[in-house]
């Protein structure tokens, strides 16, 4: 085994598109589904050209739609191909009747997804709903908040997935543009390093001609409780698989990533954001400004949503005095008629001997990045809170209240 | 100066790779000078349509830039036209701070383009730079069929040439470079395509000193 010293490390200047792209080369991923939506599209941009150049051998098929691309991904994973495709916004939506049936077959297909908006407002920017509202589907789900780490979480959720143990799809989800389209540096790994970390993908069964199975055949009612309860413990099976895969990760590439929450600046916090994804990024700088002040706050980011960490975000939270959720998603009619995030930390968050205050914020919405200010607004309701002793309402709406 | 906007205005897809030519290899210079430094492309301006203005930023910083994430420059110190029509019919000018530069490729004098600028009191400084003559710029004319298949609506990534600023950006560059300091011209010169447009551009600049007042 390389140490990190022997390792040939290079560093590169590239945006979460192409830091996507270039995990699925490292990849060796065998068939690539695409068909193009801002702003994933990149991803496939460069994915088209390494193929062109001979950089990466696989199939490059041209879908007609997104429901094609996951249908193609769908039997392309059952012939036994490790199998990479992508999506962002509606093209999300439009293929959501695949979703269940490559987890029910328990294909591990890669789907990296860009947050768009959905339509209204259809804009570029990014919302999480898109993803989020298909989290229920049985893939696994978390968000990355630069370039490297959707680099990095690429490569282990396709480790993760292919266990033996897991063989659940997996959705390696970026914020568009916040880290879709910015661009920093991201040290590109050995390939050796990557033979080490992620074996050639092996299907225990395949479509295979000479060893003929049936793969999703119409079953009868009795013999669908048998088949979901094995779908649910193959996602509760996948926690352990998780951590494992993080810490050897961490041995291989020398990055650390807590599976589960990044906790920043949180030893001595009283109030701290919960949030997933790239606005983690200005947050930081905000808390820096605030804890300059004297305010005692910090962040706690989610990294995985699926499978949900309850009892560590339970352990997490019960810390603090106040918990503000920014949820970058729309959840219309939702618990707090604000956005799903809220609902998940607060179930959590139930069988806690010490409650904290949970506040939702709706920002960033429509795409706009969340500046300084509204972090700082939003620690503000967050403290009155706490001084108060109890919340003023659940769901602020950012920029749009005093 | 601690923190730098730059701005450059371009035309969709044709005139595309020029502006991000200018956004990217000022950037790496200043990074390569030991600054923080980001270019992008304006995200809502993407995917672009032929001829349609266009938004490239640069940030250069002494400090770490933590306004990374928002996707539009605020405060652009400094503006580029990188089509000489382009100088009139909106304002480009929007949210600069007393005391900007605002380079313009035209034929014409910054004497003579000056009536057309909005905002122009806030300008400490007007250059004008022919850089379509000082890069032999021949394509838009002669070369279109090629233009056609090498330009596309695909943010850069199916561009064949590789190389950065073998046109027009060349001399716009150095327009920039030499008239604002944002870079040392000895940082951006090895990175040029066209090193002989880039030399002449500095010698054929035509700069009008202004006297900004506040807006």
């Amino acid at each position: 085994m390389a140490t990190a010293t022997e390792v040939k490390k290079r560093t590169v200047r590239i945006n979460g598109c192409v830091a996507s792209a270039q995990a699925a080369k490292y990849a060796d991923v065998d068939v690539i589904a695409a068909y193009p939506i801002r702003p994933y599209t990149a991803t496939m941009m460069a994915l088209a050209q390494m193929v062109a150049n001979g950089e990466l051998d696989a199939e490059y098929i041209v879908a007609d739609s997104e429901h094609s691309q996951l249908s193609i991904s769908h039997g392309a994973s059952s012939s036994g191909a490790r199998v990479f495709t992508g999506s962002s916004g509606v093209g999300v939506q439009f293929a959501y009747e695949l979703y269940s049936p490559i987890s029910g077959s328990r294909m591990p297909v890669q789907m990296m997804i860009a947050d768009r908006t959905l339509d209204p407002p259809g804009d570029f920017g990014s919302e999480h709903t898109d993803a989020l509202s298909t989290r229920d589907m049985g893939w696994l789900m978390g968000w990355a908040c630069d370039a490297q780490e959707a680099f990095d979480n690429h490569l282990m959720a396709y480790r993760i997935g292919e266990d033996p143990r897991v063989l659940l799809p997996q959705m390696v989800c970026q914020d568009g543009f916040f880290v879709s389209h910015i661009t920093s540096d991201v040290e590109l790994p050995d390939s050796g390093q990557v033979k080490e970390f992620l074996p050639p993908y092996k299907h225990p069964y395949p479509l295979d001609p000479r060893h003929p199975v049936s793969h999703g055949p119409q079953i009868m009612p009795e013999q669908g409780p048998p088949l979901q309860l094995e779908r649910a413990r193959a996602m509760e099976g996948a926690v352990a698989v998780i951590e494992e895969v993080h810490d050897e990760f961490a041995k291989i590439f020398g990055r650390r990533y807590d599976p589960w929450v990044e906790e920043y600046m949180t030893d001595d916090a009283d109030v701290v954001f919960f949030l997933q994804g790239g606005h983690a990024v200005t947050a930081r700088f905000a808390i820096k400004h605030m804890r300059d002040n004297g305010l005692k706050v910090g962040m706690v980011r989610l990294r995985t949503i699926r499978p949900y960490p309850t009892d560590r975000v339970n352990e997490v939270l019960s810390k603090f005095k106040v918990v503000g959720v920014i949820e970058t998603n729309m959840g219309l009619g939702s618990v707090s008629s604000g956005g799903v995030l809220y609902g998940e930390v607060c179930a959590a968050l139930y069988e806690s001997q010490h409650k904290p205050l949970v506040l939702s914020f709706m920002a960033g919405m429509g795409g706009e990045a969340i500046v300084l200010d509204e972090f700082y607004w939003m620690a503000k309701k967050m403290t009155e809170a706490q001084k108060r002793g109890k919340i003023e309402k659940r769901t602020h709406w950012v920029g749009f209240e005093e | 100066m601690a923190y730098t906007e730059l701005t450059v205005w371009t035309r969709g897809i044709i005139m595309d790779k020029e502006g991000r030519d200018i956004v990217n290899s000022i950037s790496a210079s200043a990074r390569l000078e030991g600054k923080y430094a980001q270019a992008m492309e304006n995200y809502v301006d993407n995917p672009d349509r032929t001829n349609c203005p266009t938004r490239k930023y640069c940030r250069v910083s002494d400090t770490v830039i933590e306004n990374e994430l928002t996707y539009e420059n605020e405060k652009p110190n400094i503006i580029v036209l990188v089509e000489g029509t382009m100088v009139k019919g909106w304002d480009y000018m929007r949210g600069m701070p007393p005391g900007g530069t605002l380079v313009i490729n035209t034929h014409y004098t910054p004497e003579y383009i000056l009536r057309f600028v909005p905002g122009a009191e806030r300008l400490a400084q007007l250059v004008c730079v022919d850089a379509a003559k000082i890069a032999d710029h021949k394509w838009l004319y002669y070369r279109l069929g090629e233009l056609g298949l090498d330009r596309l609506s695909t943010e850069g990534a199916a561009e064949r040439n590789k190389s950065i600023a073998p046109d027009i950006a060349a001399p716009l560059i150095a327009a920039v470079v030499k008239t604002t300091g944002i870079v040392k011209l000895a940082t951006i010169e090895p990175m040029i395509a066209n090193k002989h447009a880039f030399k002449l551009a500095l010698e054929e600049l035509h700069i009008m000193p202004l006297h900004p007042v506040a807006a």
